[in-house]
Parts: structure tokens; C-alpha cells; sequence
């Protein structure tokens, strides 16, 4: 068992005056800049500043974690289960200790690809990568894999829980698991729209169950109709975009997340916002995006989503105004950054002395105010009591 | 004399007030066997970053994916919003400050290919690909035996252990298997597969688990198009074959109305997609494409509708025994149109079921097997001697995707990411690979785009044509040279 570190005292502070610094020539003026991009979203003068998280602590080996290298992520109220190239690991918030369950431990394997709790039951659920699919109740583990059960493939990249129905979005299918009746159900190319059937993630929301493809794009899977819609590029083809909002941007995709009816995707190409009726496409090269390299995405709301980077988090704060925040880790000094954008266009820049453990990130999961990163390199806890929705005038406001 | 010298002076200099500076040992990532300055440059950087930070090293610029020609690239005629594949990846994560184990007793090389029977929905039904994954995998045992005769892995003076794997279960058995590899038997690297879906399945875990996998028999070109900086392919793949093949048939030939007839597979399904897509945008659009199930006896359905399309030429995708039959059955029913076939029918089986009607057949092919090279020369011999039968070009490519591999770990040391480095920012430009089938230049996105050829059969044996052979030109080419007016 070991404590948390903690960050330096009144590094929160010294952040927020930065920001109040950064901004106020700009709030003076009356208007924020907007930037050279291209199709601009139309921006009201003087929208205001995203909240910026500056108060950063990390879960690595050193607090006790089993291992560095976080794939999955579930923050509940009371708790944060970490999944970890060798092992699983639950951080308790109240007391700060960390339990961690290896093999030896009972865990089925070694590698926790994907978490996700049964609202229901509080049961969790683990997906495992190479392992098949594990439920941890009771301090007991459970375990089903592709010669016990009906797990499509014991390779699970994600988990996601509805009605009492575990989805595992596995390299050569998805599965569905009824918890009550005990049924199994695969979907594949057989029964569902996948040109390809590397499942790479699964969310629920909004009546539907998303699935991440890897080379299908996005398949939606209506719980009412239990009829299927893909989602794919228009332009058909690997080597471009054609038009950047004509749909999702790629169909290599990595995750989905629903929020308030909006679907948001990651790819390896870029990532997408979808509210039912228009698609809007990101790329770094115009956004607040660290890199086109998605590993996962989690919206928080139809306004904001979090992208996994391998350079970074990019935080879409405010879609109407194409307001973003920018965290990345200063690779030689450990310290970071918060550079808010406007499009393409710098806003401000907020220096930290702490900010992700690494730049290549895997996973996102929020709880309340606080929002949590995996990352190669340990588990980032970005603490924000004073979260704020969309945008306030100036950062002093927000205060 | 000379001898007593140096004593002497050694004990002389600091009576003399000259104090020798102890002699600096080399850093210890210095490579056991000579290397480029680039390379040097290479291990250089990566080895003075720590777990946080990227090297800084340039990243290769593509002017155009896999040297597309202008006039048969996707929507040419208006600028995409973004184009991919353009620009080298790089891997950002901590990898590279792994240390390396303090003990092993041999370094593990992963394989994975097609190498038992199975049943196999990813192949289509029954395996049938084990005849290529086992010449792939002798060609890797070959690559391993030269390795450890000049020494193995030299910096710990143990042998290079090759960790075999089959892929072909049911689909995504070969994530199964390179989980097992890469964290279970903790190979360095990893060489596979040949199926496209079992090799797309291995990518995406070799991705998660950062291990640096090459490619040397699958020429599904999506292979690369996933952006995973932990793949290489070292043979080149079915666009480029297909772009020399529809600048044959269409700018040399001059034909206007192709069929193609193809496996129900993922091999056939995307091996004529480059076909079927140029042909469309250089305005002749294929008359008919027809697919047929992998292991098939009776084609005439396929050939019935080829003809009433009236194809001029047909183009077969597919393995060489279906390609064979097919040939043998249009014969039979009088079609008697020019044939063109995929790599896979240049092969012993094809000329063997087809026999006379073989003759004349024109195959793509990734490399000239024909050219005289003392390298090839002994690999065939080493072979021989070996495994008591001729290697193939599954044998080739796998010994040269393995000695790449070798390479690699010998210069870098056990560390994957490191592994990875010195494969991905090689000056392929200035230094190509010297495999014995030929020079081997990787793309931006790693992938082998080097020359390709057409293989014709003529008087009973394969002759192998580069597009200079064939006087054709590379690149974009306007309508009016499109046709050289040659009849076949």
C-alpha cells in the first residue's frame, strides 16, 4: 500500500494566475482572436475561457500500481479501477491506497485491456487482452473465454454494460452476454453490417450500443429495433479524406463515446463528432488535436470530449465556439502545459509544474469533476473542484 | 623490440609530466558488427533518450502514397481535405528506456504464418496456405542459421532462437498466438503471416504490445494503410503489382474491356480492388468481376458470364490450383483470351495442372528471381542442402524479412522499441536493404515499394520483365502516350 504524491503547494494558485495574466489583454480587447482556420465555427466575440485543469496527480509503480502501462480506466465516486499491461488495481479515493490483483491474485491475465462496472450490480467487468472476458464480484474472479463460453475471441479491446447485457468488442467479433439468462450472442459479419470484424471498442448511450471497428468504421446497434446502421468514410478510401465533415473521418476507428446524443469517435487518422444529423471531422493540424493518432475518446458531454492521444490529451472544451485545451508533458522537465485553442489559433498557454505522467495516452474515464488519463507511464488524476461547464468570460470569473 | 616499446613510454610520460588520458571504452549500445554513419546517427539518439521523450530524428516524407500515378489516384481531380501514409510515424511512447534482461539464454524471433491444416473461416473455408507458410518459415530457419553461425546474437554470445506459431485457426487465432509471443515467450520481434485478415488480427496486437512485427508474404495493400508504427512489409504488395499490370493491359496492350475472375477470400477481395479502381479512372472500367469459392472444380458459371461480357483479357486472383483449372477450363470452352494472374500462380502447381495451356500466361510478380546474385546463389544452395528442395518466393521474402529482423536486434540490442527504431529510420534511400530478392527501400509508412515485374511464360519457362524491360513509363503519363499500340 502507498499514498498518493501529491502536487506542490500552490501550484493551483500560481496556474490560475498565469491564466488571469495570459487572458487579460485578450478579455480587454473584447474579443478573443480567431484563427487562420479555414471553415471557422462561427465564434461569438469574447466567448470566453475553458476551464483548464492545473492541479495534476499521478498513480504510477512508485504509489503502488502494479504496472505503468494503463489501458482502462473506471472511476466511480468511490473508487478508480486501473487496468495495467500486468495487472488490475483499484484506488480507493477516501483512504488513497491502491489494491492491486495480479495472476497470482487470481486475476484470470496478466493484461486488463478494458474495465467497465454493471450499474446494477456494481459488479466489474474486465476485459482481458489475449485472456477473454473476467467479472471481479465478491473479491472472486470469473472468467469466460472463446472454449468456455461464448466470447467471439479471447483478444478484448472493450467492454461496455446495458440492461444487464455485457458487450466485449474483441479482435474477431463482438459478444454480448445476457447476465440474467446466461445467452450468449456474436455478431460479426454473419449478422451485422462488418466488412471487417476487429472490434476495437464498444460504448452504450442514447438507446444504442456503439462499436469501434478497425477498418468498419462505426457500427450502431439499436437496443429497440436490435437493427444495425454503419457508419462509414464516404470517399471509400484509406489514403485520404475526401471532405472533412462528409463523415467519420477514417474507418480504422479506436473508440466511441455517446454523450448527451452526440457520438464521438477516435481513429488513427483523426477523430469525429456526430449529433445524428452532421459530422464534424478533427485533425491537429487545425485543432487543439496533439496528434491524429487516436487511442481512445470520452465524451463528457455533447459540448466537451476528451481525446487519447499518442502525443497528448486534446480536450474539445466548447464545440460550438471550437474552443479546445491542449495537456501535454514537458518530456525534460516533467512539468506541462494547457495551451487553449480556438480553432488552430492560440488563445493562451499555462505552464505546469505537473500534467500527464507521459504523452502517450490510452484511456479516459471521468468522475464528477475529476477527469482520469492512462497513460504508458502511469495514471493521471486531474483534480477540479471548481469544473466549470463550457465557457466563462475570464478566468478570473471562473473563479 | 616494438614490444618493450610502448611499456616504456607508458612508464616514461608521467615522469615527463604528461599524464595519458585513459582510454575511453565505446558507449556500451556501440553496435557488434559495422553499421552506416546514419545508423550510428540512429542509435545515437535513441539511445540517449529516456522513457519521456521522442528521439529527434527526421521522419521520411512520401511526395505520393505508394507512388500512385496521378492519373489513376482517388479523386484526382480534386484536393482531398487530408491525405495520409505521406509522413514516417513515429512511436512517442517510453519503450525505449526497457533495459535490457540481465540474462538470456537465447534471443527469441517470433514466426507466425499458415504452417498447419486447419479449418479456416479467415482463408475461406479450408486452410489451404500451408504450402506457402511453410517455405516462409524454412526461408526464416535459413535467415536463423546464418545468423548463428557467424555467431548469434554477438553482444551476449547466445543463438537466435526462432519461437514458431500457426495462424490460421479460426479468425483471430493469430491474436491469440502473438499475445502468447509477446508476453508469454517475450520474442524481440516477429515475422508473419500471409492471410490478410490472420496478419491484420497479429498487427493490431503487435501494436498494444509494441513489438516490432515484419511482413513478408501478405500483399493485401491495406496491410499498411492501418498507420501502426510497429509494421513493416518487405515484399512488395498488390497495388504496386496492380498499377504495373493496368499500365500493361491499358497503356502496352491497349485493351479496352477486362474481366477479372477472382477467389471468394479476402486475398481475392482485395488483391483486384487497385485493379478495378484504375481501370475505372483511366475510363475503362472492368466488364465483369467474378468471384468464385477457394478450391473450386467447376468455374463455368464465372467463365459462362466472362464471355457473354465479352471480356478481352481475363485477370485471375486466387491460388494457383484454382488459377491453373480456371485457365484450363476457358481453354476448354474455347475462350481463348489472353490470361494474367496474380504472384501466387507463378508456381510449380500452376504450370503443372495447366501444362500446355500455361504458355503464354502473364503473372505479376514482387521480385525477379532470375537475376544473377552470388547472395541468392547461396541462399538456394544453404536451402538445398537444408530442406532437399527448392525455395520459393515465400522462402525468399521470409529469409529476407527474418535477416532484417537479425539485423535489427544485433544493432539495437533487446529492446523492442529500439528494435523498431533502427529498422524505421534506415537510410533506405542511400543504403536499400541487400535481400536476395533485390534491393528493398521502404516508404514512409515502411512499406517495400520497390520493383516490381511481370512474369511471362515462354517456351516453358517464367521470364521476368521490370517496367524498363517492358518500356513502360513510371508516374503519371498522358493519354496520348498511354498506348504504345503493341499487340499480344
Amino acid at each position: 500500500m502507498a499514498t498518493l504524491s501529491e502536487t506542490l503547494p500552490g501550484l493551483k494558485a500560481m496556474a490560475c494566475l498565469a491564466v488571469a495574466l495570459l487572458m487579460h489583454p485578450v478579455a480587454s480587447e473584447g474579443q478573443v482572436a480567431v484563427g487562420a482556420d479555414p471553415n471557422p465555427v462561427a465564434t461569438p466575440s469574447d466567448p470566453g475561457m475553458p476551464y483548464v485543469y492545473t492541479n495534476w496527480k499521478h498513480l504510477t509503480v512508485a504509489e503502488g500500481l502494479p504496472n505503468d502501462h494503463v489501458f482502462a480506466v473506471k472511476a466511480t465516486d468511490s473508487k478508480v479501477w486501473i487496468g495495467t499491461e500486468n495487472g488490475l488495481a483499484c484506488y480507493d479515493k477516501k483512504t488513497q491506497q491502491i489494491q492491486s490483483w495480479q495472476e497470482e491474485e487470481g486475476l484470470p491475465w496478466r493484461v486488463v485491456s478494458a474495465l467497465e462496472i454493471d450499474p446494477s450490480t456494481g459488479d466489474l467487468w474486465i476485459g482481458l487482452f489475449g485472456g477473454g472476458l473476467a467479472r471481479f464480484s465478491g473479491g472472486h474472479f470469473e472468467h469466460w473465454n472463446q472454449l468456455n463460453s461464448g466470447l467471439v475471441n479471447d483478444v478484448v479491446y472493450g467492454v461496455a454494460i446495458e440492461n444487464g447485457n455485457v458487450w466485449a468488442a474483441t479482435t474477431a467479433g463482438a459478444s454480448r452476454y445476457n447476465t440474467e439468462t446466461g445467452q450468449w450472442t456474436i455478431f460479426n459479419e454473419k449478422n451485422a453490417p462488418m466488412e471487417e470484424i476487429w472490434n476495437y471498442g464498444v460504448s452504450t448511450g442514447n438507446g444504442k450500443v456503439y462499436l469501434g471497428v478497425w477498418g468498419s468504421g462505426v457500427l450502431e446497434y439499436d437496443l429497440a429495433t436490435e437493427q444495425w446502421k454503419d457508419y462509414l468514410d464516404p470517399d471509400g478510401e484509406m489514403e485520404i479524406d475526401l471532405y472533412r465533415d462528409d463523415g467519420i473521418v477514417h474507418v480504422i476507428t479506436t473508440g466511441t463515446s455517446s454523450a448527451d446524443g452526440i457520438l464521438w469517435v477516435s481513429t488513427y487518422f483523426g477523430m469525429s463528432r456526430y449529433d445524428g444529423r452532421n459530422w464534424r471531422g478533427y485533425y491537429a493540424h487545425e485543432t487543439g488535436l496533439p496528434s491524429d493518432f487516436g487511442n481512445a475518446v470520452k465524451g463528457r458531454s455533447a459540448n466537451e470530449a476528451w481525446y487519447a492521444t499518442d502525443r497528448g490529451v486534446g480536450v474539445v472544451t466548447d464545440f460550438a465556439t471550437d474552443t479546445w485545451v491542449t495537456y501535454t508533458q514537458d518530456p525534460a522537465t516533467h512539468g506541462g502545459k494547457a495551451v487553449v485553442k480556438r480553432g488552430s489559433e492560440v488563445v493562451a498557454e499555462i505552464s505546469l509544474d505537473r500534467c500527464l505522467p507521459h504523452n502517450y495516452t490510452l484511456c479516459v474515464d471521468f468522475n464528477g469533476n475529476d477527469a482520469w488519463v492512462g497513460t504508458s507511464k502511469g495514471l493521471a488524476w486531474a483534480v477540479g473542484d471548481d469544473y466549470y461547464v463550457g465557457l466563462k468570460k475570464t478566468a478570473k470569473e471562473s473563479k | 623490440m616494438r614490444n618493450l616499446l610502448f611499456p616504456i613510454l607508458v612508464l616514461l610520460l608521467p615522469a615527463l609530466g604528461i599524464t595519458a588520458e585513459p582510454e575511453s571504452s565505446p558507449p556500451s549500445w556501440q553496435p557488434p558488427i559495422p553499421v552506416s554513419e546514419h545508423t550510428m546517427e540512429v542509435l545515437r539518439a535513441i539511445n540517449e533518450v529516456d522513457a519521456y521523450a521522442t528521439p529527434n530524428l527526421g521522419l521520411k516524407q512520401d511526395a505520393s502514397y505508394a507512388e500512385t500515378p496521378s492519373d489513376v489516384s482517388p479523386f484526382r481531380h480534386v484536393q482531398a481535405f487530408k491525405q495520409h501514409f505521406l509522413e514516417q510515424l513515429q512511436y512517442t511512447g517510453p519503450g525505449r528506456s526497457k533495459p535490457e534482461p540481465e540474462h538470456v539464454d537465447s534471443v527469441k524471433i517470433g514466426f507466425i504464418g499458415p504452417i498447419e491444416a486447419t479449418v479456416s473461416v479467415a482463408t475461406g473455408g479450408r486452410s489451404h496456405e500451408e504450402a506457402l507458410g511453410q517455405m516462409m518459415l524454412q526461408g526464416a530457419q535459413i535467415a536463423i542459421d546464418h545468423a548463428n553461425a557467424a555467431g548469434g546474437y554477438l553482444r551476449r554470445d547466445v543463438p537466435f532462437e526462432l519461437v514458431v506459431h500457426n495462424d490460421n485457426g479460426l479468425w483471430g487465432a493469430s491474436g491469440n498466438e502473438l499475445v502468447d509471443m509477446a508476453y508469454k515467450e517475450n520474442v524481440w520481434a516477429a515475422l508473419g503471416t500471409i492471410d490478410g485478415a490472420n496478419t491484420h488480427i497479429a498487427i493490431r496486437v503487435a501494436l498494444k504490445a509494441e513489438l516490432p512485427m515484419m511482413n513478408s508474404g501478405d500483399t493485401d495493400p491495406t496491410f499498411i494503410e492501418t498507420n501502426i508504427p510497429w509494421v513493416f512489409r518487405c515484399i512488395s504488395d498488390d497495388r504496386q503489382m496492380s498499377y504495373l499490370l493496368v499500365d500493361y493491359l491499358y497503356r502496352k496492350l491497349n485493351f479496352d474491356r477486362i474481366g477479372i475472375i477472382r477467389a471468394s477470400n479476402r486475398y481475392g477481395r482485395f488483391g483486384v480492388r487497385e485493379i478495378r479502381d484504375s481501370s475505372r479512372r483511366l475510363g475503362k472500367p472492368i466488364v465483369l468481376e467474378m468471384a468464385y469459392p477457394v478450391g473450386g472444380k467447376d468455374f463455368s458459371l464465372q467463365l459462362e458470364r466472362l464471355k457473354q461480357a465479352g471480356a478481352q483479357a481475363v485477370v485471375h486472383w486466387g491460388d494457383a490450383g484454382d488459377g491453373a483449372r480456371i485457365l484450363n477450363q476457358m481453354r476448354e470452352r474455347g475462350m481463348d483470351q489472353p490470361y494474367y494472374a496474380c504472384d501466387r500462380c507463378v508456381a510449380d502447381e500452376f504450370v503443372k495442372i495447366a501444362g500446355d495451356n500455361a504458355e503464354g500466361v502473364t503473372c505479376l510478380y514482387p521480385w525477379n528471381p532470375n537475376r544473377d546474385d552470388a547472395q541468392l546463389a547461396k541462399f538456394r544452395e544453404d536451402f538445398r542442402a537444408r530442406f532437399d528442395e527448392d525455395p520459393d518466393t515465400y522462402s525468399a521474402h521470409g529469409y529476407d524479412g527474418m535477416s532484417m529482423l537479425l539485423w535489427a536486434t544485433q544493432v539495437a540490442g533487446l529492446n523492442r522499441a529500439k528494435i523498431r527504431d533502427v529498422l524505421a529510420y534506415r537510410d533506405y534511400a542511400h543504403e536499400p536493404w541487400q535481400g536476395v530478392t533485390g534491393e528493398i527501400k521502404l516508404s514512409a509508412v515502411l512499406d517495400d515499394v520497390g520493383e516490381v515485374f511481370l512474369a511471362k511464360r515462354e517456351n516453358g519457362k517464367w521470364n521476368f520483365l521490370s517496367r524498363d524491360d517492358l518500356d513502360l513509363p513510371r508516374g503519371y503519363t498522358p493519354a496520348r502516350d498511354r498506348s504504345a499500340g503493341e499487340d499480344e
